[in-house]
């Protein structure tokens, strides 16, 4: 759509604005189909640029963001923030990852699970709001992850990257941290922050089904196909009791499906693979592929105690940088091991 | 040579004192073999030349080209490094068990642990009529008659339980998918769980069986004869007429061939996965 306007947008410049008169489109019809727009909607970063001028703004950007991404600009090395110790009930910071699809895996006892690969791409700390600043309850990180074009974004929203040092973000996401838990803005964040065996949830935008009706919504009966019954097959039937005379509030109803943040809780970490930063996260997960969603540390109790001596607040390349290629959980079967025998 | 020259006289003394012994009883040891005068040497004994065995049953290592159907990744917006990773452990599992060439209409034995089977190991011959999945969860159908009963196998072709694929005939048929086998008359999903495996030949092309097979009578679980299916392998004039092929033909969509939207070329993904494939497995 952008492109269009941007299009049409450019014809008009080229043209001049006396041609654009409802007379002059009346007396040539030929050229009324491009005189429609004249109110400008949009802004493109090419506006008043030579072609060459694109070209290096392009290239250059691109290098940018290499140097800013890149491990040695890792603000952990000039002044890093305190570091405390995990103690229980600490919570720490999550990651912003991107679906890449599923994939089957199989355990040491050979059974079959799925899995979905999430990989994270370019997550940084962007910034940190204290207890003050935030919610006056607990302190906040902000993290975004997957690099996008500077262009087109509004100028507020580009500082508080020029701030933390990294390239935009398509998506910015809010942490409740603990107190002994908080990252200077600017340092990267990586598959390894979670260990195969724990477990987390993961939150993201589910697939929009457009309006739809009680049957797919909800899971409603509907009414018999025969027997009689006409025009009333998939419907709701009686939206009430007779005595109430009123319709309740939060009655199911038709309506828009999908496109609502959900949560999927307690999900499984069979894998990691450190080197392309993937998640093997156990079953679905909300959103479509290559949607990008929020991962963290899962808030059910009983999964809680699935987290051992965490990498806190999170995982430093300079620390721990002998870490295997891919860390499994302990039941998984590893493809380069023999076939099951199940004696 | 002495020694033994020295036992075998005393070997046919007390032979001959057994046949004196026993002269007019009926004899449970026989003699007749060896009737060989004390005086008289034995001939000298030449080892016959060794037989060179060759081993047609072995299964040689196939020299063709032939990348397996779920190395190519199916036509959608996915990011490649997705199937990549799949690709990876797919070799890293073929690296510890071979996953033999096949196609459907082959005839396989597939050993897989089973922890419900007595000896918990459990082996099936049937020919295959499907292959399906993309990647780590490719999959493969094996068919055949067990004592009157229809049996269906579907494999995970990579999953840790499969032990052994062993090929007993390879050939293809005329088509990608016999499904069909089902509807068709029993003989021709019916194979003999102790077939004796058929040599392969390294090299050369897969040989194509143009068997086309004779159904029962209608209903059928599918409309085979319907175009979308597009089988070759079925002899319809026998169980359908005229008309009823005719009328079959409603459903075509010949357009379909012209959709240049709806093509999609492997050729060149296929060079550059099998490459890849034949460098990661000879490491």
């Amino acid at each position: 759509m952008s492109a269009m306007l941007a299009w049409s947008g450019r014809f008009l410049l080229q043209r001049g604005p006396g041609l654009i008169s409802l007379r002059a489109a009346a007396e040539s019809p030929a050229h009324s189909v491009f005189l429609y727009r004249t109110v400008k909607t949009t802004t493109w970063f090419d506006e008043h640029l030579t072609e060459d001028n694109q070209k290096f703004m392009r290239k250059s950007i691109a290098e940018e963001y290499r140097s800013q991404t890149a491990e040695k600009l890792n603000p952990l090395k000039d002044e890093p923030w305190p570091r405390h110790d995990w103690t229980e009930g600490s919570r720490r910071v999550g990651l912003v990852a991107v679906k890449l699809g599923m994939a089957p895996i199989w355990t040491k006892a050979g059974e079959k699970h799925v899995v979905t690969l999430l990989q994270v791409q370019d997550c940084h700390v962007i910034k940190h709001l204290s207890k003050e600043e935030f919610n006056g309850h607990t302190a906040a990180l902000l993290v975004g992850g997957k690099n996008v074009s500077p262009f087109y974004r509004s100028e507020e929203h580009m500082e508080m990257f020029r701030n933390a040092g990294v390239p935009p973000k398509q998506k910015v996401t809010t942490f409740k941290v603990s107190d002994n838990a908080i990252i200077k803005p600017g340092t990267p964040l990586y598959a390894a922050h979670f260990r195969p065996g724990q477990y987390v949830d993961i939150t993201a935008k589910s697939i929009g089904k457009g309006f739809q009706g009680v049957m797919k919504r909800y899971g409603f009966k509907g009414q018999p196909a025969t027997h009689g019954s006409t025009k009333t097959h998939r419907r709701p039937g009686a939206s009430g009791p007779g005595d109430a005379a009123k319709v309740f509030k939060g009655k199911k109803m038709p309506g828009m499906m999908g496109n609502i943040s959900i949560t999927a809780h307690g999900l499984k970490v069979w894998r990691v693979n450190t080197k392309y930063n993937v998640l093997y996260v156990n079953g679905s997960v909300p959103g479509h592929r290559n949607c990008v969603l929020k991962v963290r540390d899962t808030v059910l109790p009983n999964r809680k105690s699935s987290l051992h001596n965490p990498p806190f607040p999170t995982y430093f390349t300079e620390e721990e940088g002998d870490l295997e290629e891919d860390l499994y959980d302990e039941n998984l079967f590893v493809q380069t091991e023999p076939s099951l025998n199940l004696t | 040579m002495a020694v033994c020259g020295i036992k075998l006289n005393k070997v046919m003394f007390s032979l001959s004192l057994l046949r004196n012994l026993r002269l007019r009883n009926e004899r449970f040891v026989s003699t007749s073999l060896c009737r060989l005068s004390p005086e008289e040497e034995p001939p000298k004994f030449t080892p016959p030349s060794k037989p060179v065995i060759v081993d047609k049953t072995q299964t040689v290592a196939s020299l063709r080209k032939f990348l397996s159907p779920e190395f190519i990744p199916p036509r959608q917006r996915t990011d490649p490094i997705k199937f990549s990773m799949e690709r990876k452990d797919m070799i890293r599992r073929r690296k510890v068990v071979n996953l033999p060439e096949f196609y459907a209409g082959s005839i396989l034995a597939v050993t897989m642990a089973d922890p419900n089977a007595t000896g918990k190991v459990n082996r099936f011959v049937g020919i295959c009529i499907k292959r399906g999945g993309t990647g780590l969860g490719a999959t493969f159908i094996l068919r055949n008659i067990i004592d009157n009963q229809g049996v269906e196998i579907c494999y995970d072709l990579y999953s840790p339980r499969i032990q052994n694929i062993e090929v007993l005939k390879l050939e293809k048929r005329l088509d990608d998918s016999l499904l069909y086998l089902r509807d068709a008359l029993p003989d021709y999903s019916t194979v003999d769980p102790n077939i004796k495996p058929v040599p392969i030949s390294p090299t050369g092309e897969v040989p194509v069986n143009e068997i086309k097979v004779r159904m029962r009578p209608k209903p059928w679980s599918k409309r085979w004869e319907r175009p979308n299916f597009d089988i070759k392998g079925i002899r319809f004039d026998l169980s359908l007429s005229e008309e009823q092929m005719e009328h079959a033909q409603k459903w075509a969509q010949p357009w379909r061939e012209y959709d240049m939207l709806k093509e999609y070329d492997t050729s060149k993904l296929e060079e550059q996965i099998l490459s890849e494939v034949q460098l990661k497995m000879s490491k």
